[in-house]
């Protein structure tokens, strides 16, 4: 029975995904906005899972990746009369190219992919602090360059004319396929090996497995769904390089370690949860109705309360709101399992 | 008088030397914390975003000078310790990738607080600005500050080091450091030890906080954000567990942001953070464990 | 008067069991001895004494008062001192820093002499003093130990296992410092490998097996080699 299990593993994150999705059908399309920006935010959390839970390593430089694919996305699909105006720096290749929906949304995978690899490649020697700031540094310089290199984007400029694509079938369907994909990758042997390094990094060496060819292999997806989500991301609502940076960054890693970074499950309950409640705050910012009692909050209490709600659920929980685990269905514990338990209290 | 090489004038070599300065204070406040916690205080950079809020408004209520620089050490040092007893203690037997990613969610509230209660706007910085004019030295106009900075960050240090290497309690605190539950076992109280990072530590962050106001001039929610981001590359560049290399590491990364900034035309000074990353992670790659440490140190793993 | 009770001590890591109903005393101006094979439980005896082991049962007393639940800093700084396994010197802090490290542990009130009880038992440690301890030999190293323990003025000194890695020579010099530290009225719980020299030197020496005290032995056993691999075999 062990397919079930495993189907359970995979649906109840996916499950999560379309009742969201319903939910959105049902609301006004000015409140839709938020559950779209909930999807997209999913997308970006899960990215980061596939990296952070599976090796156990924080990283810092998701949000680059993500940058760079919303810009491949962005810069490639606006019409090209559109570009002339909004980006006449761009450089000549990318002021003559454009590509479709689906097509810019697989090159921002590709392009992230292929940045995240390029950057992993010497960075995922490092580890420690180390590994932190580099990783830090790679947010930093992505930000840097995108803000003012004006060849290859918008510059300090927010993205104008992208077609808003990401409608809530795009960002549904694309939630899922992180979610997939999350899930097939954790099925392999190489995620098997990776966790292995997370758990005793020497014991899995001496077992013959590479440290850093499997980061690297789990950096590079990571990546390449981070810029897939990125793609999704500019094809909702105008992007800058401002909102691709340490806001993002914090947000989206509160997001998996108030989950539970262990988990897929739990990225995407941290995810919904967290972007649920920041969401319903900004909203409140232009005042809300709940149950007929009507309410506005100043500016910045999203943010605020975010920031407290994570602080409270690290000290209370440090493993997170899931504590790391999938949803199982209750079976039969095994002698090992009742071990663990009895070690672990 | 110029400098022989570039255009390297003698008031941007002592610009340099007084960010280098201040940015050394700030990565011994953050490593003498990391030192008995284990902890990357991310939020170090709220510490003094916070104090320079509190010289502002210590100006704007008409408060003297050294009235302001008194409420400014007031709300550092209680937002140290409050910080450090309600987020450090409890999270100290936790996961250094936990302690810091709490300590980010510390940094990212309290930078919202301030954005709720004083606006994206910012304050100006108030009147220790005139300390902005120069000095004439021998010829050469160089900003009061520049020197002021530099003297005080020197000052600060020679104490610590004379605290660290003098007393009982700086004595205990590089014991903790090195191997906190031996200490311990001695005798060393670690409430005590840790209470005196954190002070020390609070000292530093509103030292820096005065005189990175005087030189930013005006005080917005995200000062000191990107100083601290840095200032961590600095340490962690320098070595974190030890004073002097860490240090050394704050002060190169100050210095070397000081100089390029006065030194590079405004087309590639846009770019200056990008150098200095560039310059942190090809340091880091040859040297894991930092520029000035000896031998292979024990990482923390993130 | 009593100085150490340890009373039907248990101790347990997560689901292991490292010691079960373990009780001892120490009084002043005598040597106990604690032998027993690897992981029979005496350094988690000796770590649960100090306050840095998790206590599931029984108690520990200093001249009547427990020291269950108190942190390690507050047990030294009660008067008992430990010489922990594998000497944990600071080897980038000097000789003379190590020592003053020992004065963490002081009781308030009490002088105890400063360094020089440290300095007039092992000499080489006033010559060295100015030195940084991780260059001192492995001997040197562990002089420095029990003279940073000592310099605390405690009235129980705890060793773990203090001749480990020693040659034979350094560790008659040890053994020796332990008698005298015995006959200036401390009183001393020495945990070791070395079961045979244990026993000599010992008032009494309690064999630890699998967390339990399987037996009590004088110095009169220590030439009688059967009992000695019976009690170990036990």
């Amino acid at each position: 029975m062990t397919w079930i299990r495993r189907a359970v593993e995979l649906l109840a994150p996916a499950l999560l995904i379309l009742g969201t999705a319903l939910l959105a059908l049902e609301v006004s399309s000015y409140l839709q906005a938020y559950f779209l920006d909930t999807l997209v935010k999913v997308a970006i959390v899960v990215a980061l899972y596939v990296f952070i839970g599976n090796s156990g390593v924080l990283s810092f430089g998701h949000v680059s990746f993500v940058a760079v694919g919303a810009w491949t996305a962005g810069v490639l699909t606006v019409p090209e009369d559109q570009k002339r105006i909004t980006m006449p720096g761009l450089a000549h290749f990318l002021l003559t190219t454009s590509v479709g929906n689906v097509a810019s949304l697989v090159l921002a995978a590709v392009v992230g992919g292929i940045f995240a690899f390029a950057v992993g490649l010497p960075l995922m020697r490092l580890s420690g602090l180390a590994a932190g700031i580099a990783t830090f540094g790679v947010l930093e310089i992505t930000n840097n360059v995108l803000t003012y290199e004006q060849r290859i984007g918008p510059g300090l400029n927010a993205f104008s004319s992208v077609p808003s694509t990401t409608g809530i079938w795009q960002a549904t369907i694309g939630g899922l396929v992180c979610v997939v994909v999350a899930y097939a990758y954790q099925r392999t042997r190489f995620s098997r090996m990776l966790r292995a390094t997370r758990e005793d990094p020497a014991a899995a060496a001496a077992a013959g497995i590479s440290i850093y060819r499997q980061r690297l292999l789990a950096f590079t997806l990571s990546g390449a769904l981070a810029g897939f989500a990125g793609g999704l991301y500019v094809h909702l609502q105008p992007l800058q390089a401002g909102s691709l940076s340490l806001n993002l960054t914090f947000v989206t890693l509160a997001m998996l370690v108030v989950g539970g970074s262990g988990s897929l499950l739990g990225a995407v309950v941290g995810a919904l949860a967290l972007n649920g409640i920041f969401s319903f705050f900004s909203a409140a910012t232009n005042t809300v109705d709940v149950l007929g009692w009507s309410f506005t909050v100043p500016s910045g209490t999203a943010e605020l309360t975010l920031g407290m709600l994570m602080a409270i659920v690290l000290i209370l929980r440090p493993n997170g709101l899931t504590g790391g685990r999938e949803l199982s269905l209750p079976r039969r514990r095994s002698v090992a399992d009742l071990e663990k338990a009895r070690a672990t209290t | 008088m110029t400098l022989a090489f570039l255009n390297l004038t003698w008031p941007t070599f002592a610009n340099g030397l007084a960010l280098g300065g201040v940015y050394a204070l700030m990565a011994v406040g953050i490593g003498l914390v990391f030192g008995v916690l284990r902890l990357v205080n991310f939020a170090y950079g709220q510490l003094i975003m916070a104090g320079a809020f509190a010289l502002a408004f210590g100006s704007q209520w008409g408060f003297p000078n050294w009235a302001s620089i008194l409420f400014c050490f007031g709300v550092v040092l209680g937002l140290s310790v409050l910080m450090d007893l309600l987020v450090f203690r409890p999270l100290r037997t936790h996961s250094p990738a936990v302690m810091l990613v709490a300590t980010f969610a510390v940094a990212f509230l309290l930078q919202n607080i301030a954005l709720l209660a004083f606006g994206p706007l910012g304050k100006s910085a108030g009147a220790l600005a005139i300390l902005n004019a120069p000095w004439d030295i021998g010829g050469v106009f160089i900003k009061k500050i520049a020197v002021i900075s530099f003297a005080t960050a020197v000052g600060c240090l020679v104490i610590l080091q004379l605290l660290l290497t003098r007393t009982p309690l700086g004595l205990h605190m590089r014991a903790a450091a090195m191997d906190f539950r031996t200490a311990r076992l001695l005798g060393v109280r670690a409430n005590w030890v840790i209470s005196g990072a954190v002070i020390v530590s609070g000292l530093f962050a509103a030292v820096s906080a005065v005189m990175l106001s005087v030189q930013e001039l005006t005080v917005v929610p995200t000062f000191g954000t990107q100083d601290t981001i840095l200032v961590l590359a600095g340490v962690v560049l320098g070595g974190l567990n030890r004073p002097i290399p860490a240090t050394l590491g704050g002060f190169s990364i100050g210095f070397a942001n000081g100089i390029l900034g006065g030194v590079l035309p405004s087309n590639q000074s846009q770019y200056l953070p990008s150098f200095l990353f560039a310059a942190v992670i090809v340091v880091l790659l040859v040297r894991p464990n930092g520029l000035f440490a000896r031998g292979g140190g024990t990482v923390e793993r993130v | 008067m009593t100085a150490l009770t340890v009373e039907k001590l248990s101790i347990r890591y997560g689901a292991v069991e490292a010691v079960r109903g373990l009780s001892l005393e120490v009084k002043p101006g005598e040597i106990v001895g604690l032998i027993g094979p690897n992981g029979a439980g005496k350094s988690s005896t000796l770590h649960a004494i100090m306050g840095a082991a998790p206590v599931t049962g029984g108690d520990v007393r200093l001249d009547g008062t427990s020291l269950v639940g108190r942190r390690p800093e507050d047990v030294a700084r009660r008067g008992i001192a430990l010489v922990p396994e594998g000497r944990r010197i600071f080897g980038e802090l000097t000789v003379d820093e190590n020592l003053r490290l020992g004065l963490a542990g002081r009781r308030r009130g009490r002088n105890g002499g400063g360094l020089t009880r440290a300095f007039d038992l092992f000499p080489i440690l006033r010559e060295f003093r100015s030195r940084q301890a991780g260059v001192l030999s492995g001997g040197q190293q562990q002089q420095l130990a029990i003279g940073r323990a000592l310099v605390a003025d405690p009235d129980v000194l705890l060793l773990d296992e203090p001749s480990l890695g020693l040659a034979p020579k350094i560790v008659d010099v040890v053994f020796e410092a332990l008698t005298q530290i015995r006959d200036s009225g401390l009183g001393v719980l020495l945990v070791e490998q070395r079961a045979q020299r244990t026993v000599a030197l010992a008032d009494r020496s309690h064999v630890l097996a699998n967390g339990e005290l399987r037996l009590t032995l004088g110095p009169e056993d220590a030439s009688d080699t059967d009992r000695l691999v019976a009690a170990y075999l036990a």
